[in-house]
């Protein structure tokens, strides 16, 4: 039975000047991975923002709907979906601890003793492959790019959300650090069960993780399909363009030569 | 050329009627503001005296204007003065660097850990009474904050690249400085110089209520406030119309001064 | 511990620099001070009272030995007497500063009763009609200068209504004109630097991301966004202390009150020069102690600046 966790029905932000987001339908099942590509200004990032309402000064949703679980009720940020953001040193109070800022938003959507709060914040720590001692008494700027996007992983994860909206968590990483992430993720998801709402630019990730895509152009989804039809088989001429530039190191390009077959460029 | 805004020009003639008027302000006075006549003393406003007299018969209306002559020909005068000093010193020190720069700034600490206003009565008390004396000690102690904030600004600007290029292209020190580095600061200076207009009108008016800066019968505002304290059971205007105009002329700038500074941080 | 001992060597060199300035000031001032304190008396004096005054006093000797002996007595704590009283200077500042102590601490507390509601309200509803109410009172009370006002509240309070004391010391209702007068006037900026403080926390990334997590608007408000805000605030609160201290002078002046700061007054016009540089020496000192205990307090507001930088691996 297929358990849908999130709808979107022609949503519509705008902002003061003008339509940012036009027209946006999809539909994300429970366990199911979800990209949403498109390039900078298409209105992906401020989309994932409305469904937990998120939104900025000055931009309003001005139509259309986002229905969760199919029920009436709305969902509780930070405990039915949660948000992972590509500014990882964002994610944390500077002057908190990382295991204090863990407990606090525990707190707020539980009633679980401090003994069980630590336990809880060491396994989620251990799951992200951070030593949870340290880290659960560190500051932000103790730790490195990587280790803090793992830890706001684990954070995001820790009461269990049903979807996770993960807005170009790995743009502001290094390889190394980003592809950890990533298997991390994908891990945690395969474990927990939940949904993933996956914002990103780049399609060699969705390629390799997304269950489904939809690609985003100037705020409206120009098409939404599964991973295997969409790469198969694009339809839309800017699917197809973004497909294109996709660099790959297998194939070696040609080199610009010169008269005498030296290398130029 | 492009037309210059609107609020620009009007800020620029305000600018230029105000030192005309802080150089010339004194003939624009009906009657003498020094003028004791004790018949009419402590008059209400009459066809004579626009706003009456005080306590020795002097009309009360001229000694405001001849008063603003004064409490801000004075206050823009410590103004510039500090500006004057202060600017190049925090240029020079934040540009040559090395020991000057930190013999200099210990100084410039040195006088800025003590706090403005004491340190000011300090040197005016020592000095002695008097105007110039008030203005030397308002001078010494203000020249060090614009000093501080040129040398930070200018460090900023030191490190950035585009410095780094022109001094490759051999652009000497001085238009360096004048061409770059100045505009930057301009801008910063403007903002502060502005808002500081009204703080240096409120302590000269404090100094000169202590018996620290003008002497009666100089008309300034502070001092009047003092004069016309005594006589505020029964001629509260001696008291309350000087403390208006500083008010007045205080909120003024600072209004501009916010307003300059709303708009130098939009251009930012 | 070591960030103590070099806090009070500092504090030291800044004194003797202090001392030093003070008493280049002192010798070049114009007027005489021997002339001035025998004219106290009201005797005609003859040149030779003046001399020997002169050099029991020690003028006749070459500057520098009157600094250095000048200095060997401060390491003992002996600040010299009074011109006038005769007393030793570090008695009668002793003995005043517990009142401009009092005064000072009591503005303080008029300040942030002013200051801190109508900053927080002007920030968290920016720009509706609360926040033109707080900055329109801002920008109007710091404009107005502080013993003006405080010659309105006398001939309000005192005169009119006969409800508090306009002079003198003794009870707490001498404070309150006095404090509400350089409370109110210290406020105005403040609440200013609040508002902006606190936009400028609430503005924060991290903010958004406390946000995202589920946590309540005010426990972000109070422990995020505030406290990131303490920071400026409470420099701020260090500089302004350092105003109070010297804003405290006019007002001790404007109701006769008794406090160091209508001491140095009565110093600067009878040209005391022991009592002078006393006081400037006592000012200096508390400015530092403020200055280290502002230091001391950013240790607990921002932690994360003053650990080591943990291992990234």
């Amino acid at each position: 039975m297929i358990v849908i966790v999130l709808e979107i029905k022609h949503l519509a932000i705008h902002n003061k000047t003008k339509q940012i987001v036009k027209d946006v339908s999809f539909t994300i099942e429970q366990g199911q991975w979800m990209a949403l590509v498109g390039e900078s200004g298409s209105g992906k990032s401020i989309t994932a923002a409305s469904i937990g309402g998120l939104l900025p000064s000055g931009v309003t949703l001005k139509g259309g709907s986002i229905i969760f679980k199919q029920k009436g009720e709305a969902p509780i940020l930070g405990k039915d979906i949660s948000y992972i953001f590509q500014d990882y040193r964002s994610a944390f109070t500077p002057f908190l601890t990382i295991g204090k800022q863990f407990d606090e938003t525990i707190r707020t959507h539980s009633k679980l003793a401090k003994k069980d709060r630590t336990a809880a914040i060491f396994q989620a720590l251990k799951a992200v492959n951070l030593p949870n001692e340290r880290v659960y008494k560190s500051y932000a700027s103790q730790l490195s790019g990587g280790q803090l996007q793992r830890a706001a992983i684990a954070l995001a994860l820790v009461m269990k959300p049903a979807l996770i909206i993960a807005d170009e968590p790995t743009t502001a990483l290094d390889s190394v650090s980003a592809a950890e992430v990533l298997q991390l993720l994908h891990k945690l998801k395969e474990a927990t069960g939940c949904a993933i709402l996956f914002i990103t630019h780049d399609l060699r990730h969705v390629r390799k993780y997304a269950d489904r895509a939809a690609i985003m152009l100037a705020g409206e989804i120009v098409e939404e399909n599964s991973i295997e039809s969409l790469f198969h088989a694009p339809h839309h001429f800017y699917t197809k363009k973004l497909f294109n530039a996709i660099p790959s190191l297998q194939k070696t390009p040609d080199r610009l030569l010169d008269t005498q077959k030296k290398v130029l460029i | 050329m492009k037309k210059p805004q609107l609020p620009f020009v009007v800020i620029s003639v305000c600018g230029i009627a105000l030192i005309l008027f802080c150089l010339f302000g004194s003939q624009l006075t009906p009657m003498d503001p020094t003028q004791v006549n004790m018949q009419d003393r402590l008059q209400k406003s009459t066809g004579d005296h626009w706003l009456g007299t005080d306590h020795l018969g002097r009309d009360l209306f001229s000694r405001i204007v001849a008063g603003a002559q004064t409490t801000i020909g004075t206050s823009f005068l410590v103004l510039a003065l500090s500006l004057l000093i202060g600017v190049p010193v925090g240029l020079v020190s934040a540009y040559i660097g090395g020991t000057i720069d930190r013999f200099l700034m210990r100084i410039v600490d040195a006088f800025l850990a003590f706090p403005d206003y004491i340190a000011a009565i300090v040197l005016s008390g020592l000095l002695g009474p008097g105007l110039f004396n008030l203005i030397a000690a308002m001078v010494i102690v203000k020249w060090v904050g614009y000093a501080r904030v040129v040398r930070s600004i200018v460090l900023q600007e030191k490190s950035k690249e585009y410095v780094l290029v022109a001094k490759l292209n051999g652009v000497g020190t001085l238009p360096l400085i004048l061409r770059h580095f100045l505009p930057h600061v301009g801008g910063h200076i403007l903002v502060l110089a502005t808002l500081d207009i009204g703080k240096i009108i409120l302590m000269m008016a404090s100094l000169s209520y202590i018996g620290l800066g003008t002497q009666p019968p100089t008309p300034e505002w502070g001092t009047m406030l003092n004069e016309g304290r005594a006589y505020f059971y029964n001629a509260p205007q001696l008291m309350l119309i000087p403390g208006v105009a500083i008010i007045l002329f205080v909120l003024a700038f600072t209004a501009l001064g916010e307003y300059i500074r709303g708009k130098y941080q939009v251009n930012q | 511990m070591k960030l103590i001992g070099k806090r009070i060597i500092e504090l030291l060199i800044f004194l003797v620099i202090l001392s030093f300035l003070s008493f280049v000031l002192m010798k070049l001032a114009p007027g005489d001070p021997v002339k001035q304190m025998l004219r106290v008396d009201d005797v005609a004096v003859s040149e030779e009272q003046i001399n020997s005054l002169r050099t029991e006093l020690g003028f006749n000797e070459p500057v520098y030995i009157q600094y250095v002996k000048w200095l060997k007595r401060f390491f003992q704590f002996d600040l010299g007497s009074s011109y006038i009283t005769k007393e030793p200077v570090i008695d009668e500042l002793a003995e005043k500063f517990p009142a401009t102590l009092r005064l000072t601490a009591a503005s303080l507390v008029v300040m942030l009763l002013i200051a801190v509601p109508l900053g927080t309200l002007s920030a968290l509803y920016s720009n509706k009609w609360i926040d033109y109410l707080s900055r329109s009172i801002s920008l109007i009370g710091a404009s107005i200068p502080s013993f003006w006002l405080g010659l309105l509240f006398i001939q309000l309070f005192s005169v009119r209504l006969q409800w508090l004391p306009s002079m003198g010391t003794g009870t707490a209702a001498h404070l309150v004109l006095p404090s509400l007068t350089l409370g109110f006037a210290m406020s105005a900026v403040y609440m200013r630097m609040i508002r902006a403080s606190l936009l400028e926390g609430l503005k924060q990334d991290f903010v958004r991301s406390a946000r995202a997590r589920g946590i309540s608007e005010s426990r972000i408000f109070i422990f995020h966004a505030f406290r990131y805000s303490l920071t400026p605030i409470l420099t701020i609160l260090g500089t302004s202390l350092g105003s109070l201290l010297g804003g405290t002078v006019i007002i001790e002046v404007l109701f006769a009150y008794p406090g160091i700061g209508k001491l140095v007054i009565d110093a600067i016009m009878n040209r005391d020069y022991p009592v002078i540089q006393g006081y400037i020496l006592w000012m200096g000192l508390f400015v530092v102690l403020i200055n280290s205990f502002v230091d001391l307090s950013y240790k607990y507001v921002n932690p994360q600046l003053y650990v080591k930088g943990g291992d990234k691996t």
